[in-house]
């Protein structure tokens, strides 16, 4: 009994922890392909306000992060460390790049939202 | 009747209109220190960087503009429409900002220390990490504004709650 409990609050933890993101472009189409997801890459930089907004409490949104969770692979890469992929350009960050079949960009979103208002534009893009 | 009619619009239009003088510009330089653009129509436009210190703004139409860093210091931008704009990162100190409507405008790290806030309509807006110093926000509405690491530094009366 007492491991059932344990097993289901780690579990409860461990979706509260966050979204998971990879960093590296090729992987994650690699396995949005697998999995039949478009891939949501987000251009941002940790001293961006409105960057760390997003990450602490939009996607901390319990519909915003399900929603990301069932339908894309979420890339996440640093304007400090990582460079674009070709054929994507930015003016400012956050952008949210949306990805799909062939490396085509099917989306984008400029700049950080409100929770409710970003999962509009998601559910706009896909 | 009709001359003393038409002089009269005239009259209205040289009391209201901004300078076209002003307005030329500041399509050209892209900058507009202490310029007379009340009333004008600056809707839709890219003021990324521009400076309107000390410049007459009020009634202007700032809707959807893009104005990232533009410098508002010390300008009288009362009853100045920012709707949906995107001004991160603008200075507004010393500013006249009474009746502003900032309504879903983007205003992430704005300064407004010293800014004289009145009435303003900031209802939906992001004003996270934007500073407030020595301002008065009380009769002020923050409907749903963001206010994610919002600076309040002293002075400032009728702080919102989020």
């Amino acid at each position: 009994m007492k491991k059932t409990l344990f097993l289901i609050l780690f579990g409860i933890l461990l979706q509260a922890s966050g979204l998971q993101f990879e960093h590296n472009y090729k992987i994650a189409l690699q396995k949005a392909k697998k999995q039949n997801k478009e891939v949501m890459m987000m251009y941002s930089a940790s001293w961006c306000p409105e960057c760390n907004y997003m990450k602490d409490i939009v996607f901390k949104n319990s519909k915003v992060s399900r929603y990301l969770q069932k339908h894309f692979i979420l890339l996440g890469l640093d304007i400090q460390k990582d460079k674009l992929p070709k054929g994507f350009d930015y003016v400012g960050i956050p952008t949210f790049f949306f990805i799909g079949n062939g490396a085509k960009q099917i989306g984008k979103i400029i700049g950080g939202d409100k929770a409710s208002r970003f999962l509009k534009k998601l559910k706009a893009i896909k | 009747m009709k001359k003393i009619v038409y002089i009269l619009m005239l009259c209205a239009n040289l009391l209201l209109a901004f300078s076209a003088k002003d307005l030329k510009l500041l399509k050209e330089d892209g900058d507009c220190p202490k310029c007379d653009l009340s009333y004008a129509n600056l809707s839709g436009m890219d003021l990324t960087m521009s400076d309107f210190t000390d410049a007459n703004l009020s009634h202007a139409d700032l809707t959807n503009t893009l104005a990232h860093k533009a410098d508002f210091s010390r300008a009288d931008l009362s009853y100045a429409i920012f709707e949906k704009s995107n001004i991160k990162g603008a200075k507004f100190n010393d500013a006249t900002l009474k009746n502003v409507n900032f309504f879903e405008a983007r205003i992430w790290k704005g300064d407004f220390s010293n800014a004289n806030i009145d009435k303003c309509n900031f209802d939906e807006s992001a004003l996270g990490s934007a500073i407030f110093k020595n301002n008065n926000l009380t009769n002020s509405t923050f409907k749903g504004t963001i206010l994610y690491k919002t600076i309040y530094k002293k002075g400032v009366v009728g702080i919102p709650k989020n």
